[in-house]
């Protein structure tokens, strides 16, 4: 496995170790932290803010009841069977793959283009779009701008455009007006992970003219 | 972090790496003594002992949450289901990694998010929190070192940090406002905001490379 070479800005660190990152951004976090060792430490260090918060936090007086309530309630709880995923069946990072239906370890693909299939994510909010994207082997795509933020991980394989190649794990952030043409290796199939802004968000009154690319149909 | 597993990493972590520099170095203070005791033995007067230290502290944490959605009313809610994660959590935890603060911490964390998502969700995210901080497990020496030294280092700088980016930094962690939303709260300009917190952490010495990830910002 290569090491990634692109990350996501500290900010984006701070705020998902501090809680505050949205849904979607936190599912590519998460899912770039999987390969990248560097910004795993990373999140480790900032954790530390949080803890010495907590730490330094001016007591408040609980309950009297809490702990015996507390108590009562572990002696309530199941046999500690946790359900665990087969280990054989994750190919992607935990919190993409548990984003699947159980019983379905692989996607359920549909054809954006003869080059793209596209696969789309629940994740219980509607601020970006979260999918898979599998780009063929040499699969070239069309030329796009973007009309909102989206966020690209690669999962499996990789993809170049015009600035650089990007592997596994690496994490892209293209802002609205960025251009594009993204293009999978000659080697094998891309797959990545990606949560675009939700055309919704858009703040240009002329968002619906740039039909993004990538829209799929609102959940 | 929380004892989970994942076969297809373990070709990648190195096999010397759970011996030796470790055992020199083991994580002696109270609270982390008493999690890991709670985690091999299920012990209750620990878990007392835990509960007693850091339920008025995980209160204090929880009123402090200005989230949308959150009310004074939640505190002890998240107080009990944290202290109930930390009982059938704590056989996960490893001291090498994190102090038990730290570990409770991320519990707390993940059961707010988890909290505030219950409650504004329509749809179903089939996750919980604490699948995002779902780690590959590799060990390396280092690791329990190189966390206390940095521990020291957060907590002693932390205390000397200018007043406007310590401010920053407890409205995005105990008050859980993003960047964004601190930076409208603050009448600063975003910029402003992400540059106090980056001249935060280079003092705290998180960020290892800043030379590297300067040109990402």
């Amino acid at each position: 496995m290569s090491i990634p070479k692109h990350h996501p800005d500290p900010a984006m660190l701070v705020e998902f170790s501090a809680g505050t990152l949205g849904t979607a951004q936190s599912i590519c976090v998460a899912a770039h932290l999987h390969f990248c060792e560097h910004c795993r430490n990373e999140v480790l260090r900032l954790d530390q803010i949080g803890s010495q918060l907590l730490s330094q936090s001016e007591p408040e007086s609980v309950d009297s009841n809490l702990f015996d309530s507390v108590m009562r309630k572990i002696d309530e709880l199941p046999e500690e069977e946790e359900i665990k995923f087969e280990k054989e069946d994750l190919r992607f990072p935990l919190p993409v793959a548990k984003l699947f239906n159980k019983a379905e370890v692989v996607p359920e693909w549909k054809k954006m283009s003869s080059s793209v299939d596209v696969a789309q994510l629940v994740t219980g909010q509607s601020d970006y779009e979260v999918s898979l994207h599998k780009i063929c082997a040499g699969g070239k795509t069309p030329k796009h701008s973007h009309s909102g933020k989206e966020y690209t991980v690669v999962l499996e394989g990789s993809f170049s455009d015009e600035s650089s190649v990007y592997s596994e794990g690496d994490f892209i952030l293209r802002k609205e007006g960025d251009e594009h043409q993204p293009m999978g290796a000659q080697n094998g199939e891309c797959i990545c992970l990606s949560a675009l802004e939700s055309p919704i968000k858009l703040s240009s009154p002329f968002g619906f003219l740039m039909k993004p690319w990538l829209r799929l149909n609102p959940m | 972090m929380l004892g989970t597993k994942i076969t297809n990493f373990e070709n990648k972590s190195k096999p010397s790496a759970k011996m030796g520099v470790l055992n020199s170095e083991k994580r002696s203070d109270q609270w982390s003594l008493l999690l890991v005791d709670v985690g091999l033995n299920r012990s209750r007067k620990s878990f007392a002992q835990l509960f007693a230290h850091f339920a008025p502290l995980l209160k204090s944490f929880a009123q402090a949450s200005r989230h949308e959605g959150w009310f004074p009313g939640l505190s002890e809610d998240l107080v009990q289901e944290v202290m109930i994660k930390v009982w059938q959590k704590a056989a996960g935890y490893n001291p090498e990694k994190a102090s038990a603060t730290t570990w409770i911490y991320t519990v707390a964390r993940n059961c707010r998010i988890d909290m505030l998502r219950r409650k504004s969700n329509t749809q179903h995210l089939p996750l919980e929190n604490e699948d995002f901080w779902h780690e590959p497990d590799e060990e390396t020496p280092v690791t329990l070192l190189r966390q206390k030294r940095s521990e020291a280092k957060v907590q002693a700088s932390l205390a000397q940090l200018p007043p406007e980016q310590d401010e920053i930094l407890r409205k995005v962690y105990l008050e859980g406002k993003s960047h964004a939303e601190a930076s409208e709260e603050l009448g600063l300009p975003l910029g402003t905001v992400k540059s106090r917190v980056r001249l935060a952490l280079q003092k705290m010495q998180i960020l290892v490379a800043p030379e590297f990830r300067d040109e990402l910002l």
